[in-house]
Order: structure tokens, then sequence, then C-alpha cells
């Protein structure tokens, strides 16, 4: 079997800010496989961006242990562990702070071709570039090269740092919030831009939202980790969860999502929180960090046991849910 | 005119016309006319050499002109499979040097764009042109002229007069060839001390900011030192422990005394450039640090630095001089701040026939400095990629 292209086990990862000590991502284990997309959604300030940046490799944890193709880090020689940090590259949220403003489209481009000596000679150089822009749709190319990034639309720019993460041939793209900040217009056309260079790349795709919605579009056919305070609290397969959602916090953020039929999402009622405020970090809820706002919480257990993911529900997704462990059912919770 | 060297502008004159005549082939006129001209004055200025760099510059402009997009096979519209991706060298040199080109037109359109910046320029240009041509125009005199004394005068100063538009100075010296002759030695005098004081800052704040730990912490305290020693008082001291007379020693102590506030503020623009999500993106696709730090981090310190530079030249300045008028330096003649120095020692601000020795140095420091902030205004608008736009 092929080895997962990353694997995070047992992770922590904590930040010191103000003489504090946040515990941003605790106990997390994710596999990423070749060519497959996982989607990590969580309200924000959830953990995303750090395991993205972890996977990454551009934190180290705290805690624990990230396996690059089954084997830790220092098990490669030099020269190997900086073409795995090559193949995995993140495309990032923000549009105009992603391309440097004194560089050329063509010269963005170009650094890493000719640094990892991926092309010979200036006219492949070139043939190389035009191909890239071709491939994400920034057509025609030579309308784009000679440009600076602040002459081009948010899009746009979105589409060259895409590019310019293929240029090294990675096999992990993580996109970060990659079309929170581009107009909702363009969004489809680069989601679908996405599939179809994972399909002929065989990329694997860490897709990073807060909107469940664009979740469950773009990954329909992926897996789906839902993250609460920097922890996972549901994991499996995304057309499962999306139709059987079994953590409280996963059921209360698909209750909010509009549906395509206006008359169902007239109907739908968002799910009814015991607390609307997210706690703290430096002030986590002892037990299962969302007890305070669950509405299924179960005194005496909620708040003493921190739940573990397991197979808790008969439809193949992992679960952290100590009620759901216990009695495979909730019930609401009365005052 | 005995300033000209023929040679030198013959030379100029046929490298010029290069340009000229394929600016006027391509129907280019008004670029044409420049290159000529340009070509011809940086030959008087600079010598050989300046036609010569001249001559590449203006043909890469007139490039920029005739260089049509459509004979390139990255910019004619053309799908992929109609484009021949084999360009020959001699069409890479010639899109290189368009390249050149349409950067120099974005640079004269900065320029121009900042009116008072523009100003700013052209007194500098007055300036440059006055210690390399002005100098062999006016001829300098050295030696007491004894021979000027009016009968019955007391001293050889003479007001301004048709023959010596500024009048003389206590030696019977023409003021004007002072003035003309005076400004090399403190204008690179502390060109060079802005220019060290500015490499210094740079190199210890990025340092500082991109090794950071023991030794950030370091340069950090001693920059906050030398900036809390208040300056002229220990230039004084200086000055007065070791006889300076070598230029660039000056200059360099003057460095050393004002690359804190840079060296400062260059550390925190490293340090939030470091964090920014290209130089993150950088690093993933495993640039190298040396590319980092020269193409994604030092372009966008450009315009920063540049200003600061001018900066820290008009502080140098301020600082010989005054150094000069405080007799701290062995008085070295023609320089404006020994005319200052003159004027101060010899009562001629009292004197109405010697007054000008006074102003007229006052005057070219003053204007001097004058061109330098107004033409720093240029600078932000010369070197930020963000104002950039197609020319
Ligand atoms: N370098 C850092 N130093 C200190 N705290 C940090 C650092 N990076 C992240 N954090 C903290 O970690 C928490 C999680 O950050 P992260 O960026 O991973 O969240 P996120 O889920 O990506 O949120 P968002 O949706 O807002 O992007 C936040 O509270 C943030 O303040
Ligand atoms: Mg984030």
């Amino acid at each position: 079997m092929i080895p997962p292209l990353i694997e995070l086990n047992r992770v922590y990862r904590t930040f010191e800010k103000d003489g504090e000590v946040l515990p941003v991502l605790q106990d997390i284990n994710l596999q990423v496989h070749p060519a497959e997309i996982l989607c990590l959604v969580g309200e924000s300030g959830c953990g995303k961006t750090t395991t993205g940046k972890i996977i990454a490799g551009f934190l180290d944890p705290s805690q624990g242990q990230v396996l690059i193709s089954g084997k830790p880090q220092s098990a490669y020689r030099r020269s190997e562990r900086s073409k795995l940090r090559r193949s995995m590259q993140i495309v990032h949220q923000d549009p105009f702070a992603s391309l440097n403003p004194a560089h050329t489209i063509e010269q963005i481009l170009s650094f890493p071709l000719r640094r990892h000596h991926m092309v010979n000679g200036r006219n492949e150089l070139r043939r190389k570039i035009w191909e890239l822009l071709t491939l994400v749709d920034l057509t025609p190319p030579g309308d784009i090269v000679n440009k600076y990034p602040h002459q081009l639309s948010g899009g746009q720019r979105q589409r060259v740092s895409i590019a310019r993460a293929l240029t090294v041939n990675p096999q992990l793209i993580i996109a970060d919030e990659a079309v929170s900040m581009v107009d909702v217009s363009i969004r489809i056309g680069i989601l679908k831009m996405l599939h179809r260079l994972r399909e002929e790349f065989n990329l694997a795709i860490v897709f990073i939202t807060h909107d469940l919605a664009l979740a469950k579009y773009f990954a329909w056919e992926g897996r789906l980790a839902v993250m609460y305070l920097g922890r996972i609290v549901e994991i499996g397969r995304t057309q499962d969860i999306i139709q059987n959602p079994a953590h409280p916090y996963t059921r209360a953020l698909l209750s909010a999502v509009p549906e395509a039929d206006p008359y169902v999402t007239k109907k739908k009622e968002p799910m009814k929180l015991r607390s609307d405020n997210i706690p703290s970090l430096n002030n986590i809820p002892s037990g299962c960090a969302f007890n305070p706002r669950c509405p299924f919480y179960m005194p005496g257990t909620c708040d003493t046991v921190v739940p573990a993911l397991s197979n808790v529900s008969q439809f193949g997704q992992k679960v952290a849910c100590e009620p759901l462990r216990l009695r495979g059912e909730l019930r609401l919770y009365e005052t | 005119m005995s300033f000209v060297n023929e040679t030198n502008i013959l030379i100029g004159l046929i490298c010029g016309s290069i340009p000229f005549i394929m600016g006027l082939r391509s129907r280019h006129f008004m670029p044409a006319v420049i290159s000529l001209f340009l070509c011809a004055a940086s030959a008087l200025v600079l010598g050989i050499p300046g036609s010569f760099i001249a001559l590449f510059l203006m043909v890469s402009l007139i490039f920029s002109y005739t260089y049509i997009n459509e004979q390139d096979p990255f910019l004619s519209r053309k799908s992929i499979e109609e484009v021949e991706f084999n360009e020959t060298n001699t069409e890479f040199v010639v899109r290189q040097m368009a390249g050149v080109g349409r950067n120099l037109r974005w640079l004269g359109k900065a320029l121009w764009r900042n009116k008072s910046g523009f100003v700013g320029f052209l007194g500098l240009m007055f300036f440059l042109l006055m210690v390399t041509v002005g100098t062999r125009m006016v001829e300098y005199e050295g030696e007491t002229q004894i021979q000027r004394r009016q009968p019955g005068a007391n001293s050889l100063f003479q007001p301004p007069s048709d023959e010596f538009p500024l009048g003389l100075d206590g030696k019977g010296r023409d003021i004007l060839s002072h003035v003309v002759h005076g400004g090399q030695t403190p204008i690179l005098t502390s060109f060079q001390a802005g220019l060290f004081s500015t490499g210094l800052a740079i190199t210890l704040g990025a340092l500082a900011a991109l090794v950071g730990g023991y030794i950030d912490v370091s340069l950090t305290a001693l920059a906050n030192l030398v900036l809390t020693i208040p300056s002229f008082p220990l230039l004084l001291v200086l000055a007065s422990i070791f006889a300076l007379n070598d230029n660039t020693i000056i200059a360099a102590v003057l460095a050393s005394l004002t690359w804190p506030p840079l060296m400062r503020s260059i550390r925190a623009q490293v340090l939030s450039l470091k964090e920014r999500e290209y130089v993150e993106a950088a690093f993933s696709l495993d640039l190298g640090l040396f590319h980092i730090i020269t193409r994604e981090v030092f372009p966008n310190l450009v315009s920063y630095i540049a200003i600061n530079f001018i900066f820290s030249i008009r502080v140098a300045m301020y600082a010989l001089v005054g150094l000069i008028l405080l007799g701290m330096l062995t008085p070295r003649e023609p320089d404006w701040g020994t005319m200052l120095w003159a004027a101060q020692s010899q009562g001629a601000f009292f004197n109405s026939d010697a007054v000008m020795l006074g102003i007229a140095p006052v005057v070219a420091i003053a204007l001097f400095q004058l061109s330098l902030i107004l033409f720093s205004r240029s600078l932000e608008e010369v070197f930020n990629p963000r104002l950039r736009s197609d020319v």
C-alpha cells in the first residue's frame, strides 16, 4: 500500500502570546493520501491555518510526529528533504499579499523554474511559462506576462499563485481559504480549475475553509475534517458527513448552510445552541470543548471526559463525542 | 570654447547619431532628438565612458519604441500551438534592451509626474554640470591677486561688478570661481558619507532582522547607544583629536555616527517583510536565502532606502560645513565651507564690500539641499513598483 503523503500523529502546537501559552492545536491525527481532496472546516481561529502550515513544514509541532511518505523528516537526507518540502505548496488566502509587488508575472514564474532547473534554456523557459499560464486559464498569456501583480484582479492573482505552486511539480497543494477573498462570481471557476489540475497532475489538495457550503461543493468526492478549538471533532467522507452529520457541532454548522432549493432553506431551522460565544483559546472548557454550547450536553460526562475520535456512527465517519460513544444517541439537554 | 574637449564631443556625437538615425528611420523623432542630445551631453560631462553608456541606453530607448510586441513570440496573441519558442540570440538581446528602454521611459515619466521632484532633479543636474563642466568653464583662482588692489582701498574685497559678478574675496580672488570649484569636495564627501552610512545601516539592519537572537540584541543595543551620544559634539572631539584631512576618512567618521536611525527602521521593515506571504512562498519554493534577501525583500525597501540616502547626504553636508565653519578641519580650498569660515573670520558679514563671500556659499549650500529635498519626493514614485503602469 502506498503510504500517505503526510501523516500527523498526535500533533500538538502551542503559541506564546503575551506571556500566555495558547494550545492552538491539540491531538491532531490526520492523513493526506496521494491525489485525494481533504477539506478542513471550522470557525475562525480554530487552527486550520496552523494545521496547514504544519503539513507544509512551515511550523514544527510542539509535540507529536509528522511523517512524510511514512518516514519522519529526520530520516531523509538534506537534499531529499528540500525536495519533499517543495512537493507541498501553499496557496494563500490573500491574493494581494502572496505575490511580490516588485516582480512581473514572468519573473515570478521564472524564479522557481530556473532555480530548480526545471527547464533548459530561455526558449523552453518561456514555453513553460506560457503553458503554466494556459493551465490556470490565464489566456492569452501574452497579456499577463509583463504585468505587475497590482495590475491584475484578485482572481487573476490567485491563478498566478496557483501557477507558481505548479512550477515545482508538487504532490500536494494546500489551499488556505484560497477563494474566500475573491469575488463570488469567480470562485466557481477557480474551484473547477483546481479540480481539473488535480486530475491532470494527480495532486492531493488540502482545502481549508470556514464555509461548509464551499467544502461541500469542493470536497464532495473527498474527505472532510471538522475542527473546533484546535481539535478535530469529526472526520470522514464528505458525502457521509453531509448526509449524516454525527457531532453536534457539525450538525449545527450544517443546519446553517443554505440549500439550493429556497423552499427547503426556508423550512430549515438553524440548530439552537446554548450559547453563541466561542470560548477563547486561553480558557478552553474542560472535557469536550464544545460542551458549554452543545444542546445535547450531558452533565458529568461532557465537562469531564475529553472525547476521542472513534467510530461511533454506522456511517463510517469518526466522531469525538462522549454521549454518542456511550449511548449511540444524543438527548436534548434540559435545564 | 576651451571647456569643451573636442574629441569627447565628437565621440559623443558619433555615438548619438546611431540611435538618432535608428529613431529617424522608425519615425520616432522625439526619442531620436533626445538620444542625440543626451549622448552629446554625457560625453561632455562624463567623457568617453559616458558616451558609451549613453549609447547603450539610448539604443535601448529606441528599441523600446520599435520592438513591437508582435515580434515577441510570447506576446503575440496566438494560441500555444502556433507560437514558436525559438528566439535567436539577437532577438533575445533586442528584447532585453527594449526592456531596459521601457524602464528608462518609466523613469522619465515618474520623474516628470511629480513636478516639485522634477525641479529638484533639474537642480541636481545643475550642480552635477557645475562640478564637472562648470569647473572647466570657470578658471580657478587660488593665488592672491594683489594687482587687483584698488587705489585707496584698505582690503582686496570688492562688491560685485561686471567683470566679477560675485565680487572678490579677501585675497582679491573671484568669488564666482570659488563657488563653482568649491562644490566638488563637500558634495563628493557628503555623498560618500551618505553611501557609507546607508550601506552600514542596511547591512546591520538586515543582519539583525534575519539572523535574530543574540546578534539582533547586540546590534540593536549598539544602535541605541550611538543614537544617545550627541553626535555633533562627539564629532568636534574626534576632529580635534585626530587631524581629519582625508575626505574619505571624514566621510567614514560622519557615517559612523549617522547610521543608527536608518538601521533601526531597516530592521523593522525587514522583520515585517519577512512575514509576508510571498516571502513564505519563496521559502517553500526553496528559492534560497540569497534570492529571498536580494530579490524578494530588498526591492521593496529600495524607495525607502533611497529617500534615507538623500537624507543622510543632507545631514552629512551640514555636519561637514559646520566642522569647517568652527575651524575643526584644516581649511582646504576651494570649498564652500572654507568660504563661509573665511567670511565669518574676516567679518565679511559686516562689510558691504565683502558680504558676497558669506552669501554666495550659503545660497549654494541651500540650493543644493533644496534640490535634494525636492528630488527625494520623486523617489517614492520612481521606485514604488505598485505605482508602476505600462509605458
Ligand atoms: N505565530 C503565532 N503566534 C501566536 N499566536 C498565533 C500564531 N499563529 C496563530 N496564532 C493563534 O492561533 C490561533 C489559530 O490560528 P489559525 O491561523 O490557525 O486559525 P484559522 O483557523 O486559520 O483562523 P482563520 O479562519 O481566521 O484563518 C489563533 O488564535 C491565532 O491567534
Ligand atoms: Mg487561517
